[in-house]
């Protein structure tokens, strides 16, 4: 058959004017936002409307910090750090009223300040000073809100952050879908599109955890964070939030093999699987690659092709 | 009197004159704020504060300042575009024009790290989408309901055409999710960086499938384009857009040195 000829990109305003304001409202540099913004509201770069009308708490609470220079981090750090302990060269990313529900012998709501930071997320009191609660990153699995009745009898949105341990624990803030969304942001990287794609929720999965897969780009491979997801009828996802849909869609039918390899992932040496298809290698690193290898193999339907389904023996300390 | 503030549309290598830059927004004298380290900013002076006003006029500032982009980039094969309405304000330390010339210099190294990696490298926009009626037509579920249609009483058309309407967009939702992987692992392997879109899906009857903008070697945007053509070929109920070439405004963000690029 021949060869279709080219498709030549398009650079006509009246095609593109609405690509070109969407990008040059939204992305491009942000130096604006880093140039700016002392904390004395002296030279004040990149007008962004929103940043200009918001005064420096309300910013925050946005969770603006982490697009300014390091000189204003540097004074945000060391006026914040007089009231809360912070780790060291730890930013606060955004920080508003609110509590912790104590799950102890408590079994109370505990009032504080909730912070954002790009390590952790806790629950400071100031009066008297007290870590209330706190999250690193990576041992939070997923955030949602959580809609409960209040002490007063209405109802009000929690948001619920569930632990890789399986815990869960309830926050409280006037405005828990903003911090939802900051929250978020944190556990994806920037804040993606809602997903579109049917594959998006059905019945309980097999297993579903966060996982790295590398993606094979011009000259590079990358590793990128994501859920993987495996389920007896639909198969094998995984999926980043920043993405309209999963990146990796392979049905039990698709799947011909799987091994284990070592491999450095950004979360460092690791086990990492390799699901083979008819036609490519589909390698996905998540925390307890021998079992998702092992489960795999288990959906794989028994007319598919066994011989090729081998294990590499991986040395147990490398 | 005040001190004027500085309007910036891109960071460029220095040593470029500003007269072959032409004028900005509403016809603004350019002109480069440079600094030894070899880093400039394309700017114009102005009194006014930020851009504010009409829609109409929005879009025209936009298209002015894009303008003025593309044509330091065209000329110097590498830019740092700024976002619309950045304006570098006089402090009480000094001129505007000084403010942003110690940020140049501070930043120098970090700025000519990015132009350098974007050099040559060319933002295009692909959105793919399926016609919902198109890519639905052959699935045996959608083709029974549409001949139950004929004949039936209006109310009950009605009831019908809802229910179709829904059995397509699922059907159609299944095969966009079949066809993504392969298609972002097409493209992706021709590119350096990829940004999933924020819009899609806009056109009435369209299934979004891909909304990207795409960092390409220009080396490279023939591949891209062919790569394209095929899965058009492929795939007939596909509706492409392809937009660019483009500074890479969706990749001039400067990461924090050692931050990965997961």
């Amino acid at each position: 058959m021949a060869e279709p000829a080219s498709l030549q990109p398009t650079r006509d305003p009246r095609v593109t004017l609405p690509d070109l304001v969407e990008v040059l409202l939204n992305k491009g540099v942000y130096l604006n936002l880093d140039l700016i913004i002392t904390v004395a509201d002296i030279p004040l770069i990149g007008v962004n409307l929103r940043a200009t009308l918001a005064g420096m708490e309300t910013m925050l609470e946005y969770g603006m910090m982490r697009q300014w220079d390091e000189k204003t981090r540097a004074s945000v750090r060391r006026s914040i750090a007089r009231q809360v302990p912070l780790l060291p060269d730890e930013d606060v990313v955004a920080r508003m009223p609110g509590g912790v529900y104590a799950d102890d012998f408590h079994h109370s709501w505990r009032p504080g300040t909730v912070y954002l930071t790009d390590r952790r997320l806790f629950v400071f009191r100031r009066e008297p000073a007290e870590l209330l609660w706190q999250a690193p990153w990576e041992h939070i699995r997923t955030a949602g809100l959580h809609s409960e009745r209040a002490v007063g009898g209405e109802q009000r949105q929690r948001l619920r952050v569930e632990l890789v341990d399986g815990t869960y624990h309830l926050l409280s803030t006037a405005d828990p879908e903003r911090l939802l969304n900051l929250v978020r942001r944190h556990l994806r990287g920037v804040g993606g599109p809602p997903g579109a794609g049917a594959i998006a929720a059905s019945a309980a999965p097999l297993r579903e955890s966060h996982a790295w897969y590398q993606e094979r780009r011009a000259g590079s491979a990358v590793w990128r964070g994501g859920t993987a997801r495996l389920d007896r009828r639909t198969g094998l996802t995984w999926r980043s939030p920043l993405d309209g849909r999963p990146a990796v869609n392979l049905t039990p039918r698709d799947i011909t093999g799987v091994e284990l390899r070592p491999a450095r992932t950004p979360a460092g040496d690791s086990v990492v699987m390799a699901v083979a298809t008819r036609d490519d290698t589909v390698l996905l690193a998540p925390d307890d690659a021998t079992e998702w290898a092992a489960l795999i193999r288990e959906t794989v339907p028994e007319g598919a092709p066994r011989h090729e389904l081998t294990e590499v023996q991986v040395g147990a300390h490398r | 009197m005040t001190a004027p503030d500085l309007y910036v549309y891109a960071i460029l290598p220095a040593g470029l004159a500003a007269d072959a830059l032409g004028t900005g927004i509403d016809g603004a004298p350019l002109r480069l704020v440079d600094v030894p380290e070899g880093v400039a900013a394309v700017v114009h002076e102005t009194t006014s504060g930020p851009y504010q006003g009409p829609d109409e006029d929005a879009k025209r500032w936009i298209l002015e300042h894009s303008a003025v982009v593309e044509r330091a980039w065209d000329i110097t094969g590498t830019a740092l575009p700024m976002t619309f309405n950045v304006l570098v304000r006089a402090g009480d330390e000094g001129t505007a024009t000084e403010t942003l010339r110690g940020w140049l210099r501070d930043s120098a190294v970090q700025l000519r790290g990015r132009l350098d990696a974007l050099r040559d490298r060319v933002e295009l926009r692909v959105d793919i989408t399926l016609d919902r009626d198109r890519a639905a037509q052959d699935e045996p579920e959608v083709r029974a309901l549409a001949a139950e249609l004929d004949g039936k009483p209006a109310g009950v058309r009605r009831l019908l055409t809802k229910r179709l309407e829904k059995l397509q967009r699922d059907a159609v939702d299944a095969v966009a999710d079949r066809v993504y992987p392969e298609y972002r692992r097409r493209l992706v392997g021709l590119a350096e960086d990829i940004s999933e879109g924020r819009r899609g899906g806009r056109a009435e009857g369209q299934v979004p499938v891909l909304s990207a903008a795409l960092l390409v070697h220009r080396d490279r945007v023939q591949e891209l384009g062919a790569e394209l053509a095929r899965i058009q070929d492929e795939q007939p109920a596909a509706q492409i857009r392809f937009l660019g070439p483009w500074p890479p405004y969706s990749f001039s963000e400067l990461r924090a040195p050692g931050a990965s690029t997961a």
